[in-house]
């Protein structure tokens, strides 16, 4: 990652206020794109903002900027920023910083506070908002003298991006702002950089254990892409022939269609992927955490393996499942020494891929419930992403859509697929593929959302328009919260409880109120042309598309049971 | 109350045991480090902050865990991750909990 840096030398400059320092450190830090949302408190900011040069996107919703941060933070691997004053809109950053935080985002969040003097009295648009984000940042501050400004803002960017990716807070003081300095502060030494157990002695452990394997898998997961390590896996997988199951978030770190690759593992993972981890002898674990919608019931989980953990957090290892061996550090590093020579897995593979072509998706059989001229959702997915650019960049929302993403989309690399997967966090789609597509002006970048969750953040279509940004965005319209109404059917004896969105506005026109062009679609028969017209539309533009509600996610591992017990339609 | 007493997951195991933390600070990062071990799953039963001559400051805490798949080591590095944590470490021989 970044290299290690050197405290700031003390020395002066012309006076400054806190506010303009703030913006040149941020400068420094190569931040050329801040989302926010002014107020009172943030005010000297949002006027040292005039001329900076700095561009910013005024969001609708201070949830809107944090999540579009994360867009941008995830599109590009850079850390995104975003801005808010005190009170209300720094508690609007909070399901965002969360987010951050469960997602290992690098992210920076900046907000107004009340002046030093009335901090702790209950002041207007007071809130405690260090304290209150303590338990998911990854680190914060309290800027409480200017001249510290330049070498704290240099660390919040280096710790965020740093190691493990998080968020970091700062939370900026108004009197702090504008306050005039000709001074800066040099900067505490940075902290230690922790050491290694990515050794030689346990990677050639590791090596000898797979070597005596018969069943070996790997299990992937959104460290992959975050630290930086497609490539080494990609040769690693080459070099072994090992075959690999993936989290939500390791998606693309192999081609969906790689001849290796078994799929999405967990609650709603492809069956071949389950089973393979279920008979595994030894499961190789590269940033990923045990998560328990990938591992079902814990003790059940992989329960022949023994486990080969890498993760560039030591204190994920042996967290939740006991490794037999440890690699932490770098994972590209350990990826690339990682090498077992010659296996001979060949019965393995072939029993697992032989599975994978087994159970491979049916997209043509008709499907209980669905009318015959009505729109399958997993089909329209799985076109989607075969007719959209290589390099189209898919952001999603949370619910049924969002697995359905999962499972039939196509995805070569795995920042091609935004998705909440920690937080899962409805309203996540459209801010998130708002900042992704300002981070990549040159690509497709497509939101699929569904009709509860669009509502959670449905303002940022002003944002599209005032920035004429243009976002593709499929609405999968059950007109249910479909993943809530799936649960209750399934596990609550069809006893529905406020899940159906029998209300809902008309989203076509509600889109056009905002200027963004949109159309419905409501025929299976009409979903090639209304791709067609998504793609090759220039601004931002909403498909609505109307699907049915009894159509449910599967396979299904009920909460609780081993990853060996999926339910099917 | 007495269901939940009753359903196992909410037993206590009974991992205790005594933490050292060494911090290079304490504002902010006391906070940061006593949330986390209350977030992590652990009651505190003793809460001990000196400062050292070299200004960093010794934190010792007397903890109990509250169940679920929990290990101290784990625990430790989860808080050796915190900026300004210098340290980490059980310390003494691991003792177990009286249940309430
Ligand atoms: C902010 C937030 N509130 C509640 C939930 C719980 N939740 C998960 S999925 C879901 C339903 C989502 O409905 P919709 O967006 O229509 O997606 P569908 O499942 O119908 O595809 C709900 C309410 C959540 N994940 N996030
Ligand atoms: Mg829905």
């Amino acid at each position: 990652m970044s290299t290690h840096p050197t405290p700031t030398d003390e020395n002066k400059h012309p006076a400054l206020s806190g506010a303009k320092l703030l913006l040149d450190s941020l400068k420094v830090q190569g931040v050329d794109v801040i989302f926010g949302y002014p107020g009172g408190a943030i005010m000297p900011v949002y006027d040292a903002l005039v001329g900076s040069g700095i561009k910013h996107i005024l969001s609708r919703h201070e949830q809107g900027s944090a999540i579009a941060a994360i867009g941008y933070a995830r599109a590009t691997g850079r850390v995104g920023t975003c801005l808010a004053t005190s009170g209300p809109g720094a508690t609007n950053l909070v399901t965002g910083i969360a987010d951050a935080y469960l997602d290992s985002v690098p992210l920076v969040a900046i907000t107004g506070q009340v002046p030093s003097d009335l901090m702790g009295t209950d002041a207007f648009q007071e809130v405690d908002i260090f304290g209150i984000t303590l338990p998911i940042v990854k680190h914060s501050y309290i800027v409480r003298d200017p001249a510290d400004i330049p070498g704290l803002i240099e660390e919040a960017y280096y710790i965020a991006s740093e190691g493990r990716p998080g968020p970091v807070l700062i939370d900026f003081p108004k009197d702090v702002a504008n306050a005039i300095t000709t001074e800066r502060h040099r900067w505490r030494p940075y902290p230690k950089v922790k050491p290694e157990m990515g050794t030689a002695k346990n990677l050639a452990a590791a090596e000898e254990l797979i070597r005596s394997a018969k069943k070996p898998l790997f299990y992937i997961g959104g460290g992959i892409a975050q630290g930086d390590g497609v490539h080494e896996l990609r040769a690693l997988v080459e070099r072994t022939q090992i075959p690999v199951v993936s989290t939500l978030k390791g998606l693309g770190a192999l081609p969906s269609d790689h001849p290796n690759f078994l799929g999405m593992l967990g609650m709603h993972g492809l069956k071949a992927a389950n089973y393979a981890v279920q008979e595994a002898d030894v499961l190789i674990v590269a940033g990923a955490r045990f998560d328990d919608r990938a591992t079902g019931k814990l003790d059940t989980f992989a329960p022949h393996a023994k486990i080969i953990h890498m993760d560039i957090d030591v204190a994920e290892i042996n967290k939740l499942r006991k490794a037999n061996i440890g690699i932490d550090g770098s994972l590209k590093k350990n990826l690339a020494a990682l090498n077992p020579g010659k296996l001979d897995i060949q019965d393995w593979q072939d029993l697992c891929l032989g599975r994978r072509d087994q159970y491979e998706w049916d997209y043509d059989t008709p499907v209980k419930n669905i009318k015959s001229e009505g729109v399958y959702a997993p089909k329209l997915l799985h076109d989607l992403t075969r007719h959209a650019p290589e390099n189209a960049i898919i952001t999603c929302d949370v619910g049924q859509h969002q697995m359905w993403v999962a499972q039939h989309c196509y995805f070569d690399d795995p920042k091609d697929h935004i998705t909440s997967g920690g937080l899962g966090t409805m309203g996540f789609g459209i801010p998130a593929g708002l900042g992704a597509q300002l981070a990549c002006p040159d690509r497709t970048v497509i939101t699929v959302t569904g009709d509860g969750s669009i509502m959670m953040n449905i303002q940022e279509l002003a944002t599209l328009n005032r920035y004429k940004i243009p976002l593709k965005i499929v609405l999968l319209d059950n007109g249910a919260l479909g993943m809530v109404r799936q649960w209750q059917e399934v596990f609550f004896e069809e006893n529905y409880s406020e899940v159906h969105l029998y209300d809902n506005p008309d989203f076509a026109v509600l889109a056009r109120a905002f200027q963004i062009d949109a159309f419905t679609v409501t025929k299976g028969s009409e979903v090639t042309a209304g791709i067609e017209k998504l793609l090759a539309h220039k601004g931002p533009i909403l498909m609505h598309v109307k699907i049915d509600q009894a159509e449910n996610v599967w396979p299904l591992v009920p909460p609780g049971r081993s990853n060996a017990d999926m339910m099917e339609r | 109350m007495s269901t939940l007493q009753a359903d196992k997951t909410f037993e206590r195991s009974g991992v205790s045991g005594k933490l050292k933390v060494v911090l290079h600070d304490v504002s902010g990062t006391l906070l940061r480090t006593l949330g986390t071990i209350e977030r992590r799953g652990y009651d505190y039963r003793d809460v001990h902050c000196t400062q050292r001559v070299d200004g960093d400051f010794d934190l010792l805490v007397q903890i109990e865990d509250l169940g679920g798949p929990r290990n101290l080591d784990t625990l430790c590095k989860q808080l050796e991750r915190l900026y300004n944590v210098v340290s980490a470490e059980k310390v003494g021989r691991r003792k177990h909990a009286e249940r309430a």
